[in-house]
C-alpha cells in the first residue's frame, strides 16, 4: 500500500494523555521509540527502525501564553499558530513569526511544531537563529525530572540535541525586551517557497535613546553543524552607534565565524558570501526600524 | 491494527489501519477517494492536500490513526447536490486545469485561503498555494481563478 521502497512500519502508535505517562513510554521502549509532533520530518526520513510511535500533540503542549517574565510557548505549537499570534505580534517576538512564515509551505506549517524544528536540530532550522537572537530558553521532562538550558546549548551537532533517551522538549521561554528592540530574519533558499534555506539569519538590536547599540545579537544557520553566534562581530557593534559603515565590517565578520559546507543548496563559498550578504541586510533592516 | 473513525466530505468510515498507514493511502486505496492525488509522498508538492477540520495538510504526511474522529474534506466534498463550488467553476473557466493533476489540492489550499480570507489580494493568493506544484499551466490562469471565485463568494 505505501511505498514499498522504504520500510517504515512502526507496530504501535501510542498517544499518552498526560507528561508523566509520555516519559514513562519513552523510558519503557528506549531506541525502539520515536516521538512524533506534526510528522513532517518523521514521515519524511520514514527510519525502519522505529517500531513504537509516541505522539505528543495530545500532551496540551500547544500554547501561547505572555506573562510578566515573557513569552511561553509549547513545544507542540505549530507554526501556523506561531505565524498568526498577536503575543508574538511586537517586536522584538515578530521575528519568530517572520520566520514561521517561511517556514515550508502553508500546508506544513499547519502540521509541524516548533519543538519537532528544534529537536530536529538540523542546521538549516529556521526557528533555530531567531530563538538565539532572543536569548531563548528551553524546558524539557524526563525520569529524572525537569531540566532548562539555553538554547544554545540544545544544539549538540548536525541532528544531534541535548535530549537524554527518555526526555522530551515541553516548553520555549522568551524574556522580556527594552522598548527600542528590533529583531529581523531573512532567509535564502533555491526557491522561495518549500525550500531549506542555503543560509538563514537573524539578528537583534537593542537600541539606547541616544542611538547606541546597548545588545547585539547575530545568529547564522545552515552554515555550521549547529546555528551558531557570531560573537565577534557582536561585540564589534556593542556600545557604537550602527554607522553603515561599521555594519558593513561587521556583516563581513560574521561571514568569518561559521564553518559552511557545499552541498546541493550552494557552494561553502557561496554560503559565505550570502552570509555577509544576509547580515547586511539584516542588521540595516533592524537600524532602519529602530529609526523609523 | 488500530480502529479509526475517518469522517470524509460529512460522511462517517469506520476502519481498521496499521500505524504507519498515511491518511493519503487510507483515502485513496482504502476509501476509493482517488480523487486525492498521491505526487512526491513527501510534502512538497502539495498534490495529496485535504482540509482536516479546514486547515490545510498534506495527506501524505499525516498518519491515518491521526485523524481518527476529524472532519476531511476532499474536493469532492465542495460540491453540492451536484452543483459545482465557485472555485470549481471558475478554474474550468479560466482554464486553470490542464492535466488535472495538482487541481483538487490547489482547489482545496484555495478553499482553506478563502474560508479565513474572503477577499484576498493576489500576493496572498499566491503565498496560499505555494505549497502546491503545477507543471502544466504557470500559475496565472490558476491565480484568476481564485481571485474569480473570492470575487463571488
Amino acid at each position: 500500500m505505501s511505498n514499498a521502497k522504504t520500510f517504515f512500519r512502526p507496530s504501535k502508535y501510542l498517544r499518552p494523555s498526560d507528561l508523566a505517562e509520555a516519559v514513562k513510554l519513552l523510558a519503557e521502549y528506549g531506541e525502539k521509540a520515536r516521538l512524533i509532533a506534526g510528522g513532517t520530518d518523521v514521515l519524511v526520513e520514514k527510519d525502519s527502525k522505529v517500531e513504537v510511535l509516541i505522539d505528543v500533540m495530545g500532551l496540551g503542549l500547544d500554547y501561547i501564553e505572555t506573562d510578566d517574565h515573557g513569552v511561553r510557548i509549547g513545544a507542540a505549537t505549530t507554526f501556523a499558530e506561531i505565524e498568526a499570534s498577536p503575543a508574538l505580534g511586537k517586536s522584538p517576538y515578530n521575528i519568530l513569526a517572520q520566520a514561521a512564515h517561511q517556514i515550508g509551505t502553508p500546508q506544513i506549517r499547519n502540521l509541524a511544531t516548533i519543538g519537532g524544528n528544534i529537536c530536529s536540530a538540523v542546521p538549516s532550522a529556521d526557528s533555530a537563529p531567531p530563538l538565539l537572537t532572543l536569548d531563548a530558553t528551553v524546558s524539557i521532562s524526563g525520569s529524572a525530572g525537569e531540566r532548562s538550558m539555553e538554547v544554545s546549548d540544545f544544539f549538540l551537532d548536525a541532528r544531534k540535541n541535548a535530549l537524554e533517551r527518555d526526555e522530551l522538549l515541553t516548553e520555549i521561554q522568551l524574556p522580556v525586551f527594552p522598548a527600542r528592540t528590533e529583531a529581523v530574519f531573512v532567509k535564502k533558499g533555491r526557491v522561495a517557497a518549500a525550500d531549506l534555506a542555503t543560509v538563514n539569519v537573524a539578528v537583534r538590536l537593542t537600541m539606547s535613546a541616544d542611538g547606541i547599540c546597548q545588545d547585539v545579537r547575530i545568529a547564522l544557520g545552515a552554515v555550521a553543524p549547529t546555528p551558531v553566534r557570531a560573537k565577534v562581530a557582536e561585540s564589534m557593534l556593542q556600545g557604537k552607534k550602527p554607522q553603515d559603515e561599521l555594519l558593513e565590517k561587521v556583516a563581513e565578520q560574521a561571514s568569518k565565524e561559521i564553518k559552511p559546507i557545499s552541498d546541493v543548496r550552494g557552494s561553502a563559498e557561496y554560503r559565505q558570501i550570502l552570509s555577509h550578504v544576509l547580515v547586511e541586510r539584516a542588521l540595516k533592516e533592524a537600524v532602519a526600524r529602530l529609526s523609523g | 491494527m488500530v480502529s479509526i473513525m475517518l469522517n470524509v466530505n460529512g460522511e462517517e468510515y469506520d476502519i481498521t489501519v496499521a500505524p504507519y498507514y498515511t491518511l493519503c493511502d487510507v483515502l485513496r486505496d482504502r476509501l476509493g477517494f482517488t480523487e486525492v492525488k498521491k505526487g512526491c509522498g513527501s510534502g512538497e508538492c502539495g498534490a495529496c492536500t485535504v482540509l482536516v477540520d479546514g486547515k490545510a495538510v498534506n495527506s501524505c504526511l499525516t498518519l491515518a490513526v491521526r485523524a481518527n474522529g476529524r472532519q476531511i474534506t476532499t474536493v469532492k466534498g465542495l460540491s453540492k447536490d451536484g452543483k459545482l463550488h465557485p472555485l470549481q467553476k471558475k478554474f474550468i473557466e479560466h482554464g486553470a486545469i490542464q492535466c488535472g493533476y495538482c487541481t483538487p489540492g490547489m482547489i482545496l489550499a484555495a478553499k482553506a485561503l478563502l474560508d479565513s480570507h474572503p477577499h484576498p489580494s493576489e500576493q496572498e493568493v499566491r503565498m496560499a498555494i505555494s505549497g502546491n506544484l503545477c507543471r502544466c499551466t504557470g500559475y496565472q490562469q490558476i491565480v484568476e481563478a481564485i481571485m474569480a471565485a473570492a470575487a463571488e463568494t
